[in-house]
């Protein structure tokens, strides 16, 4: 084989396939339009473009470059690919309160706002797609949420059914204080001294603002709905 | 000293098999290296092709996974529907025996509505509220037992006592028909009585018409009424005790 | 003048030694750095697997945490250890096969020091909280252009060397070679440019950063990796390469496969459904090439049972190819979409597959290069035949620990997490004794490569043995009045100890 054929293979071979896999779908996936809503199908007129609440951008960053994504993945799929849908909490909820099933796949549009969908690498801790909907429904039920997620980046293992979490506890998102007057409302209810509360850096609160807007149970159009056609109910 | 330009590179004081040994030295490494050889001919074994033919076929196999390639256009698998959870058909509460359905439901009015006055053994406090163990009317035809929960009680019990002289209040006021289907049946079946068949919902509803019928509807009965025109059972289709129902809906369900 | 015409150097000696000689700095740089940032990277993986089982581990210290402490493993193994082995290998194995002599030596080492500088920030810029999130690129963003920079001033001149090479036929290596220097810049600025400097699809920019993961290992360190295995085995057994046409296969299966890798990792996630499972299909495919290029060395190297026993490189190189063996098995059987990728696809069974990959095999067979190339290029011989097989067993019970734990612990815990009506401790619980095993293992092979670290530094200070006789794991001088180290025969030859080493024959 001359080098001439040998350089053509290596060219032909590397660009058919970063073409048709990474090149092209880049460039298409980029431009992604909102979904056409017509009241016959999905009940209602508009466009399917869901917003986020939150510091969605700045929290991305934090959760990004404190390895949150090694642990924990943001991605529901979709039976054929896995079980994720048959979690009580993971996709939404079972019952969000008032009988409804509101848990669902991921879609294309769940991850505005962000550079960098954080799919995740592995499962040591449970998936997040659902997680401000999980807090403020389940964990922190009637208190607050953002207090439940301090705590919890404080100290995971501190609730007695998180015992055994491998979760790191990111102290260094905190700082430890002076009382200036009163107790801050975000003072964690951990303190050492007496005059001293510990309350959250911005980067914790960024980092909290951005885990509380993932809330990705919202209802979809009929081209993403995937339920099965609900059968007649017999007697 | 020897003139340099006579002897350019051969001087007395270098010794030559020093100079060769250091050198072989210190080529030694690469002169005992081997040459290259690519040109073995030998015949690939037959057991590697068979492996690699496996694992054509196993890939073949995951490609198939895919779809058809290269659509671009959808995310999902083409005709994706969402695989209900294996077992999912047993998701939810089991089917139980209709009586113990029933009763089920109807402990759970009983502990809401009833055991404040009657006691969780349902045997009253002999002074104020009569008990339901044993009871004449409890175990007796379902159309009286079912009017005396609807609507209360005036004046004297089955056993001719009076218990209290406001009597029992109505607890007729928003009970859904299962509900007053499953606290006869529990009634009729606990507390030592045991009369062994159902109040279906069917009868529960036909109650509650025949119970906004009365010509004294809204008023609590009282066993001269009970006696003249509620003493039978409420109509209805009997229901085997131990069909399997849905314990949320009652409704008959399929074993699973 | 005597001379001892059977010891005469062969002209094809001289030249050897004499490209040997030209690039001995750099060469030697890339080795002994690669080998410095191998420990690093080996610390770093113990503190980072200890977190997961010991979460309490060093939580105060706010650059130990797992989030910072496992990227860095990651990126300082592939980075630093990984990439400068690479450069060290390919550098001095187109020098030999173009039979040219290195003249760029100073820029590559300046060039090297650059590298090394890129890594050393970028180490710096994750632990210290700058971390891009991206997996295996996450160094933050002004890392990649100065490595990028570097490594063309790096590998151009192997490249030019090539062209200019005596007419003739070109070698099974200088293929694979030749083809990963032009495959890793073309893979690293294309998910550089894309991830950081244009704006896309989020969820297409995690699919093209795991295409990224599996480019660079297939692409990049296996073909390195492979190449340097083509030139070691025949080289040292005196065998001519089993099956020329197998090695074609080889090479030509690795081309055409692996750049359509790396997607699985989003099976489920909203990109073209077709995507993750092409990407499991290819790497299901990767055992062609892998099985392949195993079978044919080890056949060439399987009638020369002795020389095996007694070569530390050929020891460290088969091993490396039995670890091939292993990827390419392993690839097969993590990502079958039905049954095995579900339960793989989050769990430790990735990182046991990477590790298979960059230390299974690509490690092993970089050792068996830099036992290899070291003595021809410092003129010294290894120092001690025990801290090569310290070194050897260590690591090789350690990486099949890893291999086999995460492996085999990944879908165990894929198990676990499938079970959608226990509660998540159960899923989590069950990572902890692999993670357990993990920690273990990383010990044990940072142990042997404090071996291999003191003995590399020893070679560098110039301070390994003055000898013509190569330093073998088994010692093949029985009767040697010299003891049982071998001769050191500084007089060179012309005395009796040199005539009788000779006679023992050629390693």
């Amino acid at each position: 084989m001359s080098f001439r054929n040998f350089l053509l293979g290596i060219f032909a071979s590397f660009s058919l396939a970063w073409g048709l896999v990474v090149v092209y779908p880049f460039f298409k996936m980029r431009a992604i339009k909102p979904i056409v809503l017509t009241e016959a199908t999905d009940g209602k007129d508009g466009l399917y473009f869901p917003k986020r609440a939150g510091r969605v951008v700045n929290g991305a960053e934090v959760y990004a470059a404190n390895g949150c994504y090694l642990c924990h993945t943001q991605v529901v799929r979709p039976t054929y690919a896995g079980n994720d849908l048959y979690r009580g909490d993971w996709g939404g909820l079972k019952d969000n309160g008032e009988g409804i099933d509101t848990r669902r796949e991921t879609n294309a549009y769940d991850f505005q706002g962000e550079k960098f969908a954080q799919i995740g690498v592995s499962r040591l801790g449970p998936d997040l797609s659902n997680l401000g909907r999980r807090v403020e429904a389940v964990y922190a039920k009637g208190k607050s949420p953002e207090a439940w997620l301090y705590n919890h980046l404080y100290n995971p293992r501190g609730p007695v059914e998180r015992r055994k979490s491998d979760c790191p506890a990111f102290r260094f998102l905190f700082e430890e204080r002076d009382v200036k007057g009163n107790h801050s409302t975000d003072a964690l209810p951990f303190s050492t001294a007496e005059n001293k509360e510990i309350v959250p850096t911005s980067d914790a609160k960024a980092l909290v603002s951005y885990l509380l807007s993932l809330k990705k149970d919202d209802a979809v159009p009929a081209a993403l709905n995937f339920a099965p056609a609900k059968k007649k109910t017999d007697g | 000293m020897s003139d340099p330009i006579q002897k350019p590179d051969l001087d007395d004081s270098i010794n030559v098999t020093e100079t060769h040994g250091r050198i072989s030295r210190q080529t030694a490494a690469a002169a005992r290296e081997n040459e290259l050889g690519e040109d073995g001919t030998q015949p690939v074994s037959l057991w590697l092709f068979l492996v690699l033919a496996v694992v054509l076929i196993v890939a073949g196999g995951v490609l198939g996974s895919g779809g058809s390639l290269f659509a671009y256009g959808s995310s999902f698998r083409e005709g994706y529907v969402r695989k209900p959870a294996p077992g999912a058909a047993n998701s939810g509460p089991q089917p139980k025996a209709a009586l113990a359905a029933y009763s089920a439901k109807g402990s759970k009015i009983y502990s809401a509505k009833c055991n404040g006055c009657h006691g969780s053994d349902a045997r009253g406090d002999g002074a104020n509220y009569p008990s339901l163990a044993g009871s004449e009317w409890a175990k007796g035809p379902t159309e009286r037992f079912a009017m005396v929960v609807l609507n209360g009680l005036h004046g004297p019990t089955s056993t001719g006592k009076v218990f209290g002289a406001a009597g029992m209040p109505a607890q007729g006021g928003g009970m859904a028909p299962e509900e007053l289907a499953g606290i006869l049946t529990y009634v009729r079946n606990n507390f030592g009585n045991t009369v062994g068949d159902v109040v279906t919902v069917d009868m529960a509803k036909a109650a509650i018409e025949t119970s906004g019928k009365r010509a004294k509807a809204g008023q609590q009965v009282d066993a001269d009424e009970l006696n003249a025109e509620h003493k039978k059972d409420l109509p209805g289709d009997k229901l085997d005790p131990n069909l399997l129902v849905d314990p949320v809906t009652l409704a008959p369900a399929a074993a699973k | 003048m005597s001379q001892d015409t059977s010891n005469t150097p062969d002209k094809d000696a001289i030249v050897r030694a004499s490209i040997d000689r030209s690039l001995r700095h750099p060469v030697m740089f890339f080795f002994t750095s690669g080998a410095a940032w191998l420990a690093v990277s080996i610390v770093l993986g113990i503190i980072s697997s200890a977190k997961n089982h010991s979460p309490d581990f060093l939580q105060n210290c706010a650059w130990m945490t797992y989030g910072r402490v496992f990227p860095a493993h990651i990126n300082a193994l592939i980075y630093g250890w990984g990439a400068q082995a690479a450069f060290g290998a390919i550098i001095w194995l187109m020098a030999r096969l173009s039979r040219k002599e290195c003249t760029a030596a100073g820029t590559i080492l300046t060039a090297g020091h650059l590298w090394n500088l890129g890594v050393s920030l970028g180490i710096l810029g994750i632990l210290s909280g700058h971390g891009t999130g991206m997996p295996w690129m996450e160094f933050p963003s002004f890392a990649w252009p100065v490595l990028l920079l570097s490594y063309t001033l790096i590998v151009i001149w192997s490249l030019v060397q090539f062209r200019v090479r005596p007419a003739g036929h070109t070698y099974i290596s200088q293929w694979f070679i030749v083809a990963a220097m032009i495959w890793f810049p073309w893979i690293y600025l294309t998910a550089n440019v894309l991830l950081h400097c244009m704006s896309g699809h989020p969820v297409m920019a995690a699919g093209i950063n795991a295409w990224f993961k599996s480019a660079i290992l297939l692409l990049f360190f296996l073909p390195v990796g492979i190449g340097t295995a083509f030139y070691l085995v025949p080289k040292v057994t005196g065998k001519p390469i089993y099956s020329y046409t197998l090695a074609q296969i080889g090479f030509w299966s690795l081309a055409i496969i692996a750049p359509w890798a790396g997607m699985q990792k989003l099976a489920g996630a909203p990109i073209p459904y077709f995507l993750p499972y092409l990407g499991a299909a290819a790497t299901v495919l990767i055992a062609i090439p892998a099985l392949t290029v195993a079978a044919n060395l080890l056949a060439t190297a399987m009638s020369s049972g002795e020389t095996v026993a007694h070569s530390p490189t050929l020891r460290f190189t088969l091993a490396g190819l039995v670890g091939l063996v292993l990827f390419g098995g392993a690839a097969v059987v993590l990502n079958l979409p039905e049954t095995t990728l579900p339960l793989t696809q989050f769990s430790l069974s990735g990182y046991g597959f990477d590790i298979l990959g960059l230390y299974g095999f690509f490690s092993f067979v970089m050792f068996g290069a830099i036992y290899f190339i070291v003595p021809r290029i410092t003129r010294r011989e290894w120092l001690s035949r025990r801290l090569i097989k310290m070194h050897f067993f260590l690591s090789a019970y350690g990486v099949v620990t890893v291999a086999l734990v995460a492996l085999f612990g990944g879908l165990q815990q894929g198990i676990g997490q499938e079970q959608f009506d226990q509660g998540w401790d159960n899923a989590a619980a069950r990572a902890t004794p692999y993670a357990i095993a993990i920690t273990l293992a990383w010990c044990i092979i940072l142990f042997s490569n404090v071996f291999f670290f003191m003995h590399l530094t020893l070679m560098w200070l110039r301070l390994g043995r003055r000898s013509s006789h190569p330093t073998l794991l088994v010692d093949p001088h029985h009767n040697s009045p010299h003891g049982p180290e071998g001769d050191i025969d500084n007089a060179g030859p012309g005395t009796p100890a040199a005539a009788s080493a000779a006679a023992a024959g050629a390693h």
